[in-house]
Formats: C-alpha cells, structure tokens, sequence
C-alpha cells in the first residue's frame, strides 16, 4: 500500500487508526524504534523520517518500544501519537536490551518491510530510501553505512580496528555494521536468533543464516559525528562482543574443536614443562619448591578444564540439533518440494511480554 | 509422485563435469532395477553445478537437485539428501566418479539380508599414497580401535541406509566421517561392509588433504563421548576426575606420612602443596561439569521419548 501524495511533514495522518477499514490496512513499512540509551530528540527524528517516507509515498508506522525508565523520553511521541500520527508506543516490564525490544516489537509490525532506527540521528534521513529500495530489489536485508568522515580521527581508527578483526574474526567483510539503521524483511527478524547486544551484528548473524544482505553507503547524519573519543569500556565491549561472535559463527557446532585447541595447546605446555623439571629433578635439582612445577601443573589443569568444556558444549550442540534442519535450501528443482515452508504473509502474533500502549 | 524404492543422493560441490556422466553410470546402472531417483545435493558451488544438475532434471524427472544456499560441508549436505529422500532405501555416492555406481545393486543386495546400514570397503583405492592413503590408513585404524566399530573403510561414500536408520539419526558439523560409528552408537545399527570398486579422479579436484587430520582427531574424541557417555555424563567426567583425585590424594597422603616419619628423606614445600590442591580443584570442577552435563541431558530429554531407539517390535 502506498499512500496517496499530499500531507507534510508534521501533518497528522488522519486516516490512521479512523476507520476499522484503515486499522486493518497494512503499511508500507514498520519503522521499530528502540528507546535504550540516553536518545536525542525523538520528535525531531520521527518527523525527518517520517518526512523522507512521505516524500516517496511509503506509508509508515513508527513503533517506539522502550524500558519503564525511559518513558520520560517519550513525551512529545506521546502527543504526536493522540494527535493522530502513525506511532505506536510499547513498554517492556522489565530490564531489556535493544535486541528484546526490536523482537517484542517487531511481532506487532504490520509492514511489509521492517526499518530499525536508533534513538539518535545516525544518517541523513533522505538516505534511507536507498536501503528500502535495495530490499524491494532483492536483498532480505540492506544496513546503511556511514561515512563517518567528521569523527574524531581515534574513533575512526577503531572503527577500522574493528572492522578489520571482524573480518579476520568471521570472515565476511563490513563498513558499518554497528550503524544500527537497517530496513529488512520481516522474516529475517522471525529466523535470525538475536539476544543480549547481538543487535549490534544483526547484518552479520542474518548473513550466517543465509539471507541476502548488503550494505547500502549513505551520508552520516552531521549530529552523529562523534568528537569526543570513546571511553576504555566502549573498546572492551565491542572486542568481547566480536571475540563471542566469531566463537558463534565458527564454531557453533563443533565446540570442541575450538576448546580442544586451546586446551590442548595448554596441556601441551604443561606437559612439556613438567617434563623438563622432572628431569631436572633426576639430575639433582631439587623440585618441591619450584614454581615452575606450579607453573607446569597449572597449565595442564587450565587445558584439561577446557577441553572438558568443549565436551560440554558438544553435548549441548548434540541435543540442540535433535531433529532440526541445520540447513537452509536455496533451491529444490524436481519431486515434489519437501523444502523449507513458504514464508507466511500473516502478521505474526505478538509476543505476550510487551504491553501495547495505545494512546489514541 | 510415488515413492520409489530407492535413493542415491550425491552431495556436489564445484564437480560441473561430473554431474553428468555420474547421472548416465547410475541411470546405466540401474536400469530395470527399481524405481529410483537420484538426488544433488549442492553444497554451494560457485561453478556450473547447479545449472547442469538443473537441465538433467528438466530432461529426466527422477533427477532432481537440492541447492543448499551456501557451503555447509558435507556432512549437512549428506543430512539435506536424506531429508529430501523418498525412497525406501537411501544410497550414498561421491560425485567425483570414484566410486562406481554399479556397486549399489550389491549393497542393496547385502542390506535386504537384514542390515540397516552397508557400508563399502574400497579394495584398490586409486589415490594418492601420502595425502590421502596413508592419512585414511591411519584414521580407519583409530576409528576402529577407538569406537569399537569393524569397519574398515569409514572413508567411502558408497554406503545403503534403510530409511529406518536415518530418521533415528541425523548428520552435523563433521560426522559423516564416523557415520558407522554414530549408527551403531546412536541408533544401533546393524551394519555390514561390502568390497566396492574405486576408481581415479577424472575430472574436478579433490576437497581433501593432510589439513583435515588435527580436525579428524578431535572429531573423533567427540563421536566417542557421544557414543559412549552422552546419556551418562556424569561417568565420564567422574572417570576423568579420578585421575587427578587419585594423584592429589597419593601425593598429599604420601607427602605428609613420609614427611612425618622421614622428614629427612622426602622433599616438601609450598609448591609441592599448591600441586596437590590444584589437582583436587581440578577433580571437584570435573565432577561439577559432569553434573551440569547431566543437568543439560536430563532437561533436553524432557520430551518422554525412549533414549534408546525402538528397533523392532517384537510379539509373544
């Protein structure tokens, strides 16, 4: 459905949620918008997006889910909503991060495609057409790149760092995972396994799982160039984050293979080192209070206890997979198709943890 | 569409000149047998693969392709097959023409005594001696000792599954190179093992090499545990904790009996101790794991389904 011309930015949508007719029309898009962390004016960025949808036709819901304590940040949406914009405001009970509340939001979308915004500007809004247009051309999910050319010189040289070790890490190559501006199909959202901040590698994880992606480049918001250098803990986290990432993607179903070689390599040392002052011992050098031999037993502890990690997660792998397709199939030519169920046009129930507000 | 009797699934990656002539050899080679399909499996080719597979579909029906949307190995490309499989009996081939498609009616043969898994022997393997004899010579040898299981050929393809068999078990990470092992362990399989011919690589390269050994032996520690342990987890890891236990208490008891006696004679100090308590850290966390191992078996078995597979109903 695309909305006939007419109607600015800041016009009221008046057709929105009037008529039980209009109530069960389906959008365009699904604009989820994530309230976590401390947002710029979320008035002013609905109005520039909505603005860029409406200059294309492309009739949007805007869906901002947030924690209780930020519900202060959702004043003015508020208002806009009873004055009849298209937004729908969600509440979560509890603690959550980004990607439990883009999930629990994303079961009360009505587009046919899904858009996630950050509560901050991240590009220019015109931009993100770009990306609902690679995605109507194909691809299941396109997530915007910035240029990021007014950022402090430090950040951008973690940004390099960063992507760099992903690719070393995982293999495949990103610009700007982390812009967190992605539009998407809805499917991918149902399929694609998101937790904790795993937000933050949704293109990646929806790439692991087979889905087309892409990183469309558009221009960075000038509010979003970061000046100041970000703090030691921003560092930390983002390396944590990839380290765990890259165990996900390579090393999902063989678990051992990656304890077994740290362990081994541990034991390894371990071993050798005992055998080095073992010998020493036999030619005289008196062993009980060396801490090399501490040393020794300590590595071959550390290398048993992980390998004997790796056999947990093998267990846990061999009882996950049970009688799951681990396996998505591009194409079945031949007999009758036994491959994976049609996706379903339906709007999918919605997740019983969010409380809808409706303010109209 | 019926479902014929048998399956031959072909797991392909980047073999465009082999899909082909393997068709003709099987469709040659059963001819007048039985109903039969035969499925391509594609494990994400960048070659002609898919296409070539897809035009001898057009041309034959029993032809058809599965298309995995990327590379998977061949593992999942096996469990793809067997998930598409109609036929009543699946066999397994290579799609590089070593192995030799006039082989199946025999295993069949050996199957419809009353195995559920036949598993090909390659008497004169047509490879090259260093890379790939002597490594297989090698893996086959520890496979066997290590599983318990008589095969000597883990490595060929060539092998016939009763559908029974395959809905009991299923294929992931590596495991195709053990399926003898995981079919007795898992699914208790009886299985039996047939010569088959072997031929030399014409056309495509080989996926194979010496990397795959560390891979190989890692591999095979996890289908032992799985076979053996993985409904008790709990023995396993108390068996692997008494080693360091044991040691921490001989150590300790020993150091401090002869150190009271003949305090002379014995050799004792900080370190001495701080080994005997890191081994007996390292026995109680083993036993920990053992126990939270028990804890994921016992919450993933909560569906009221036998752990062992129902073989054979048998009647008074």
């Amino acid at each position: 459905m695309r909305r006939a011309p007419g109607g600015g930015p800041g016009t009221p949508d008046t057709s929105w949620g009037g008529s039980a007719e209009a109530e069960h029309e389906r959008p365009d898009l699904s604009v989820v918008v994530p309230v976590t962390e401390n947002p710029q004016p979320l008035d002013e960025i609905y109005e520039a997006f909505r603005a860029a949808f409406d200059a294309h036709d492309e009739v949007a819901e805007f869906l901002f889910v947030s924690a209780p304590w930020a519900r202060g940040h959702l004043a003015k949406i508020r208002a806009l909503a009873r004055a009849g914009h298209p937004i729908r405001i969600f509440e979560v009970g509890a603690r959550a991060g980004e990607s439990d509340l883009l999930l629990g939001a994303s079961g009360y979308c009505r587009g046919e495609l899904i858009v996630t915004l950050p509560p901050y500007w991240r590009i220019q809004p015109a931009e993100i057409m770009k990306l609902v247009r690679r995605v109507r051309e194909g691809a299941a999910l396109a997530s915007a790149a910035r240029g990021q050319t007014g950022d402090h010189p430090l950040n951008r040289l973690q940004h390099w760092g960063f992507h760099t070790l992903l690719k070393r890490l995982v293999g495949t190559e990103f610009q700007d995972i982390a812009s967190g501006v992605r539009v998407m199909r809805p499917e991918v959202l149902r399929e694609v396994p998101l937790y904790g901040d795993a937000f933050r590698f949704l293109p990646l994880l929806a790439a692991r799982e087979d889905f087309r992606v892409e990183e469309v480049v558009v221009q960075q918001h000038p509010r979003d160039r970061r000046t100041k250098v970000y703090s030691p803990g921003t560092y930390f986290r983002r390396v944590i984050d990839l380290f765990g990432m890259a165990f996900l993607t390579r090393f999902t179903h063989k678990p051992l293979r990656f304890f077994g070689l740290v362990g081994g390599a541990l034991a390894l040392a371990g071993a050798t080192l005992l055998a080095v002052v073992v010998a020493q011992r036999l030619a005289g050098t008196p062993l009980a209070n060396r801490p090399a031999l501490v040393i020794s037993v300590l590595l071959l502890v550390l290398g048993l206890q992980s390998v004997a990690l790796g056999l947990i997660g093998e267990i846990i792998v061999h009882f996950s997979v049970g009688e799951a397709r681990t396996y998505r199939l591009a194409e079945e030519v031949g007999g009758l198709s036994r491959g994976e169920p049609p996706g379903s046009e339906s709007i999918p129930e919605p997740p019983p943890e969010l409380a809808e507000h409706r303010t109209q | 569409m019926s479902r014929p009797k048998l399956s031959v699934i072909v797991p392909v990656l980047d073999e465009e000149d082999n899909v082909g002539p393997v068709a003709e050899q099987v469709r040659a080679a059963l001819r007048g047998k039985w109903d039969w399909e035969l499925i391509f499996v594609d494990d994400g080719s960048e070659d002609t693969t898919r296409t070539r597979v897809r035009q001898l579909s057009q041309a034959d029906a029993r032809i058809r392709l599965v298309a995995l949307a990327r590379r998977y190995g061949q593992s999942t490309a096996m469990q793809a097959g067997f998930d598409s499989a109609r036929g009543e009996i699946i066999v397994s081939i290579d799609g590089d023409l070593q192995n030799d498609p006039r082989d199946i009616p025999r295993l069949v043969a050996k199957l419809d005594e009353g195995y559920d898994l036949v598993s090909g022997y390659r008497v004169q393997r047509r490879d090259h001696l260093i890379t790939r004899k002597v490594p297989s010579w090698v893996a086959n040898r520890l496979i066997r000792a290590i599983t318990g299981v008589p095969i000597r050929d883990n490595g060929c393809s060539l092998k016939a599954y009763r559908r029974e068999l395959l809905e009991r078990m299923r294929l992931y990470s590596d495991l195709h190179r053990f399926i003898p092992a995981v079919a007795a362990g898992i699914a208790a399989a009886h299985i039996a093992e047939v010569q088959v011919r072997h031929h030399p690589r014409t056309a495509g390269t080989s996926k194979y090499g010496l990397t795959r050994v560390g891979s190989v032996l890692v591999d095979l520690v996890t289908v032992t545990m799985i076979r053996r342990f993985r409904m008790r987890p709990l023995r396993l890891f108390s068996m692997a904790a008494l080693v360091p236990g044991l040691s921490a208490l001989v150590l300790g008891a020993g150091g401090w009996i002869a150190g009271a006696l003949a305090p002379h004679l014995i050799e004792t100090g900080v370190s001495f101790l701080t080994v005997v308590v890191l081994l007996l850290a390292l026995a109680a966390y083993l036993l920990m794991l053992g126990l939270l191992a028990e804890f994921v078996v016992r919450a993933r078995r909560r569906g009221g389904r036998p752990t062992i597979p129902m073989v054979a109903e048998v009647s008074a």
